[in-house]
């Protein structure tokens, strides 16, 4: 077996001749010495155990949510790639990269320092000032901003590669809100369960003490003198990288904040919670940062925080990192590291960047001009219309309109020379492909230095001689594995103490009130979808029952599918033609999203509402969500072919899934908050629902044979037919449904049941300070479970006789509704913030002008 | 000569604004030739927070924040500002050249001229051009004294561009206004500044007062001034010197400074950010300077 691995005759070897320096095997095939144990131990496993192993990765990744947004494509969100061969570090070589990003974090934290005050930097000649002044990054109103400490750039990431020499160089500098330090960890929690020997085996360092580190630091830039409270500030659901800010969040214990989540007030930043204002101290931000101030910064942001930065000015609030910090990320800056490091430290760097040009400079300008064709190309600011380009994949047009861009303002551009990264084995086909790989590592301020997080984020091209890595193009990402250089130090890091145990923030914060908002559109929805789902494939059932349909009930059950979904026009017509053939529409309200009410539309709103608060989501939950997910897709895929033998059978798995959704509800949610509301939700919905479909199916009088299937139907879409026939022993009387479906207490699914819980729910609410008497929300409950406890089944029931109505149902139900909707819109009003967002005060006309 | 200057700024909201937080540059600087000797700020209704700070360019910014429902927003700067009334001889048509002065830019490390290469460069509302390079160039011979070739770029853009206050709003991009040959004292103030910076001339734009007097015979009229807007260009030697491109002059004793920057973006009277007031408002502005 040792020897097998020695060779290129293994079939853990390339099939391919490798074209560079590679980080497994050495030019003659042979293993390096730190990949011997983890390439036997793959050895021995085989091909299908490893191939099992990657689909387990995969599904686990997939239950977590894991994601990566692609902007374009809102709704197809990528599922984060994972390659079960983990990256290697031995301890030597890491801890010279340790020490080098060390060094870099330190260096930039002074230049960030030195760009927002004095600019020595540039006084001395050692930058040229069009660096900074022509950075997009460089935000005029950040200068003189401080927070607290010794640093000011708090997280710092790298982006690196290995050159042909086997040595580190950096690519990038990440210093705006680098991310990726959840990802790793989601790839590090994912390794350790798929490979649980070989990891504990591998003595590995562990990834946990960087993140106490940032906790530890974020708790230092505290501007007050009480435990801080920290939020996460994010751009919201559609951002690309959102499933890591909530997986963060959580693992941080910070609530996840959008700019609307907080505001300004009274000089200080507040998080609305659902009981009013909560002070916030430190704000981790992963918004960039000119995004974070409309009055100051650019005015159209709607992500950020209006009067952001004067509170910042005033000392009373800590942004990490803080604003303007993405100054760093200028590429130009990396051709003059060495001449910063000279000024500041006295000394070269240790870790060296990759040649980069700065085409403001003459020199590198005309070599930058003369070699276009072998150079990688970027801007000097990250812009959305321009990516960096490989100067040889450029045709001539290309290569000439880069030419005039730098001509035109040279120092808005650098060039980098291309180089070829190392490759390591990527999975692919049962077998190891090299791939060119790039390491993100990351370091966040702790006592007077940095620390790193061992290992970090590897990420491999797709193909092989993919030359430019990221993650819009699409990559594979790997575990890193810094290897320990014996287990005693494994020991010493575990037994290292944990932070103190913190109050969670989110006791001192609670939750911001647009997340209780959406729990409660995640029950209301949930709702709404399971009736529509049950009505329907009841109206499925009927009308392929043996039994031709008696004459009323049929146009009946069909408008109460358009009643209940609300999809109007729809039966509520006499349209002889649709009722002839029904189906399009109810295939339509089942599965067309773009119809407002349709399942697939309620479903997707439901998904969206879910986004908004994956942070909150138990890991089974987020399972489930997933599974609707791909259930909503199957059933368009499934009712769009049109109409199957039993299209009944095609909505069961969603019903089922629902069911298990509110099942985990009930079983393992924490009674708090985001609970009663979910739950709240649910019963209006489902109070809602169940008058609906009574007042369509029972109201009208009909025949006695129409009657008793319409409340058939009824009691069979909400679920107590059974009860109801062993009751009554089948004997079919409207009084009787309307007893079980309206006024039987321990039925879950009548009007009284949902009535009478969400009254329990209410009384759970906060109360409001000076409040005197019932809230309106409870007056308003109260008063409709009243008038339903004080009402008789047998008056209900009654009526004019044929062709009239059952008036008395029709008006109890009419008020009970409408009391609903104002339950709903009371507690929205109360607890919901519907404040206008901000705008800019601008003037377009010149003000009085001479 | 002493001023005093109120400048006055309304906004009358459609709907009720819950809150208001604001950044002004109303506050007169202190210039070489400025010296402001007392300014302060009404805001009605009344800020729950005001302080003001020295900005990036050393102007004096105020900011505030209006917690209280209104649908009116009332904005009054009170200003008292002496002006320098005699200067040194300006010799226009001896200073450093133009050839001079692009290698100094280039090549001095004299504080103010590394910091100057600032105003070399695009801002917000500033695109360079070579059509606009192209205009100016007829006036920067290479041996022409900087100073007296920016003073006939001043004559030219008064000549060619007819002053006209409805044809363009902030929005309106130089080329724009450079194509239609019409515009206000602050598209000609950009203008100029683009033209200079196309050639790699370091320009910065002025916002301010001019004193302006009633016509013969008559009473000045309340609220009649309004504010005015400028630019200053940098020479290597004899420093930043302000021209008014609107009033084809120097900008000299007439002229009160309230603030600099790359452009008007960096030094906007009033900006900010509301919650609520409906869709649009109106603006008024009525500004007094006189004598004292």
């Amino acid at each position: 077996m040792e020897s097998s691995l020695r060779t290129r005759s293994s079939w853990l070897a390339y099939s391919e001749p490798q074209i560079s320096h590679d980080e497994v095997f050495l030019p003659d095939g042979e293993v390096r010495a730190h990949w011997q144990y983890l390439l036997k131990s793959l050895d021995s496993l085989g091909p299908d155990v490893i191939n099992d192993r990657e689909r387990k990765a995969w599904r686990i990744l997939r239950d977590d949510g894991a994601t990566y947004n692609d902007y374009a494509q809102p709704m197809a969100a990528r599922s984060w790639a994972i390659d079960p061969i983990p990256l290697l570090l031995q301890s030597e070589d890491w801890a010279s990269i340790e020490s080098g990003l060390q060094e870099r974090a330190e260096l930039l934290n002074l230049v960030l320092k030195d760009i927002y005050a004095d600019r020595q930097l540039l006084r001395h000649g050692i930058i040229p000032p069009e660096i900074i002044y022509s950075h997009a990054g460089f935000l005029r109103p950040c200068q003189g901003l401080a927070i607290p400490g010794e640093h000011q750039l708090i997280q710092y990431a790298a982006d690196m590669v290995r050159a042909p020499n086997g040595s580190m160089r950096i690519v990038a500098d990440r210093s705006q809100a680098p991310s990726g330090t959840g990802y790793a960890l989601e790839n590090r929690t994912v390794m350790s369960r798929v490979f649980p020997s070989l990891f504990r085996d591998s003595h590995v360092h562990r990834l946990s003490l960087y993140f106490q580190r940032l906790r530890a630091k974020l708790t230092e830039l505290n501007p007050g003198s009480d435990i801080p409270r920290i939020v996460m500030l994010s751009p919201g659901s559609y951002n690309e990288t959102y499933f890591e800010q909530a997986y963060l969040a959580n693992y941080l214990g910070f609530p996840l904040v959008q700019g609307g989540d907080l505001a300004v007030r009274d000089g200080y930043v507040w998080m609305k919670a659902l009981d009013g204002l909560r002070r916030v101290d430190v704000i981790l931000r992963r918004v960039d940062d000119n995004y974070c101030d409309p009055v100051e910064l650019k005015s159209d942001s709607q992500l950020g925080v209006p009067g952001l930065l004067e509170v910042i000015r005033m000392g009373r609030v800590a942004v990490a990192n803080p604003l303007g910090s993405s100054v760093l990320e200028n590429p130009a800056l990396l051709r003059y590291m060495p001449d910063i490091a000279r000024f500041f430290l006295g000394r070269e760097p240790l870790l060296e960047s990759v040649a980069t040009f700065w085409c403001g400079d003459p020199r590198d300008r005309e070599h930058v001009l003369a070699n276009l064709g072998q150079l990688v190309l970027k801007p000097t600011s990250r812009a959305a219309n321009i990516q960096s380009v490989l100067g040889a994949e450029l045709s001539q047009q290309g290569l000439n309109d880069w030419r005039n861009k730098i001509l035109q303002q040279p120092y808005l551009y650098v060039a980098q020379e291309y180089l070829q990264p190392s490759s390591l084995p990527v999975w692919q086909n049962s077998e190891f492909q090299p791939r060119s790989a790039i390491l993100r590592s990351f370091a966040v301020a702790s006592g007077s230095s940095y620390s790193v997080m061992p290992g970090g984020l590897t990420r491999a091209g797709l193909a092989q001689g993919t030359a430019l890595i990221s993650n819009r193009l699409g990559s594979v990402s790997k575990d890193t594995w810094v290897l320990a250089s014996e287990p005693e130090k494994q020991l010493t890091l575990r037994s290292e103490p944990e932070a103190a145990v913190q109050p969670q923030a989110w006791d001192r914060l609670g939750v911001p009130s647009r997340v209780v908002e959406n729990v409660f559109w995640v029950g209301r929805y949930a709702e709404r979808s399971e009736s529509a789902l049950r009505l329907l494939r009841t109206v499925f059932v009927e009308l392929h029952g043996i039994e031709p349909l008696p004459p009323a009930s049929y146009p009946m059950l069909l408008r109460a599918v358009t009643h209940l979904t609300a999809t109007y026009p729809g039966f509520v017509t006499n349209d002889g033609a649709l009722f002839a053939n029904p189906e399009p529409e109810l295939l339509a309200v089942a599965s067309d999203r773009h119809r407002t009410g349709s399942i697939a539309s309620s479903l997707n709103a439901l998904l969206v509402a879910a986004d908004e608060i994956k942070e909150t989501l138990s890991s089974d939950m987020q399972r489930i969500i997933n599974d609707i997910r791909d259930q909503l897709v199957q059933l368009e895929k499934d009712l769009t072919q049109g109409m199957t033998a039993a299209p009944e059978a095609a909505l069961d798995p969603l019903v089922t899934t629902l069911l298990a959704l509110s099942g985990l509800a009930q079983e393992s949610m924490m009674r708090g908050v985001g609970w009663h509301f979910m739950e709240m939700g649910r019963r209006i919905e489902r109070a809602w629902q169940t008058i609906s479909q009574v007042r369509s199916l029972l109201v009208p009088v009909v025949s006695n044979r129409d009657e008793e299937v319409l409340l058939e139907a009824n009691l069979l879409s909400a679920e107590c037919l059974n009860s109801y026939r062993r009751r009554y022993n089948g004997q079919m009387a409207i009084a009787n449904g309307l007893e079980l479906l309206l006024l039987e207490p321990a039925n879950p699914r009548s009007l009284l049941y949902q009535l009478e819980t969400l009254e329990a729910h209410i009384d759970e609410l906060p109360a409001e300070a000076g409040q005197q008497g019932l809230p309106s929300y409870s007056r308003l409950v109260l008063e409709a479970s009243t008038l339903l406890k004080l009402s008789d089944p047998l008056a209900l029931a009654a009526h004019d006789g044929a062709d009239s109505v059952r008036t008395n149902l029709d008006l109890l139900l009419a008020r009970i509704q409408q009391l609903l909707a104002d339950t709903s819109l009371a507690i929205a009003d109360r607890f919901f913030d519907h404040g206008d967002g901000p705008q800019p005060l601008l003037t377009e006309s010149w003000e009085g002008s001479t | 000569m002493n001023y005093r200057v109120r400048h006055t700024t309304r906004y009358r909201y459609s709907e009720q604004v819950s809150q208001c937080h604001s950044l002004t540059h109303l506050l007169p600087r202190d210039t070489p030739t400025q010296r402001c000797i007392e300014s302060y700020i009404d805001v009605q209704p009344l800020p729950v927070l005001g302080n003001t700070r020295k900005d990036y360019f050393g102007n004096r910014c105020y900011h505030f924040t209006v917690q209280w429902p209104h649908v009116l927003l009332e904005v009054t700067a009170h200003s008292r500002v002496a002006v320098d009334d005699y200067r040194p001889g300006l010799g226009l048509d001896f200073g450093i050249s133009c050839a001079q002065a692009r290698t100094a830019l280039h090549q001095s490390n004299d504080l103010t001229t590394l910091e100057a290469r600032e105003y070399m460069l695009e801002s917000p509302l500033v695109r360079l051009g070579a059509e606009l390079a192209d205009y100016a160039r007829p006036s920067f011979d290479d041996d022409r004294p900087l100073l007296s070739a920016v003073r006939e770029l001043v004559e030219r853009i008064y000549r060619d561009f007819s002053y006209d206050p409805v044809s363009t709003t902030v929005s309106t991009p130089v080329i724009e206004v450079f194509a239609h040959r019409r515009g206000v004292c602050q598209d000609f103030a950009h203008l100029a500044i683009a033209c200079l910076r196309s050639l790699g001339l370091p320009a910065r734009y002025v916002s301010g007062y001019l004193e302006t007097l009633p016509a013969p015979g008559t009473q000045k009229l309340v609220g009649a001034d309004a504010s005015h807007a400028w630019f200053a260009v940098y020479s290597p030697v004899e420093g930043w010197m302000d021209f008014d491109p609107t009033n084809n002059t120097l900008a000299e004793h007439q002229h009160i400074t309230t603030a600099w920057g790359r452009d008007y973006a960096d030094v906007t009277p009033l900006k900010g950010t509301v919650f609520g007031g409906g869709e649009g408002h109106s603006v008024e502005v009525e500004v007094d300077v006189e004598r004292c």
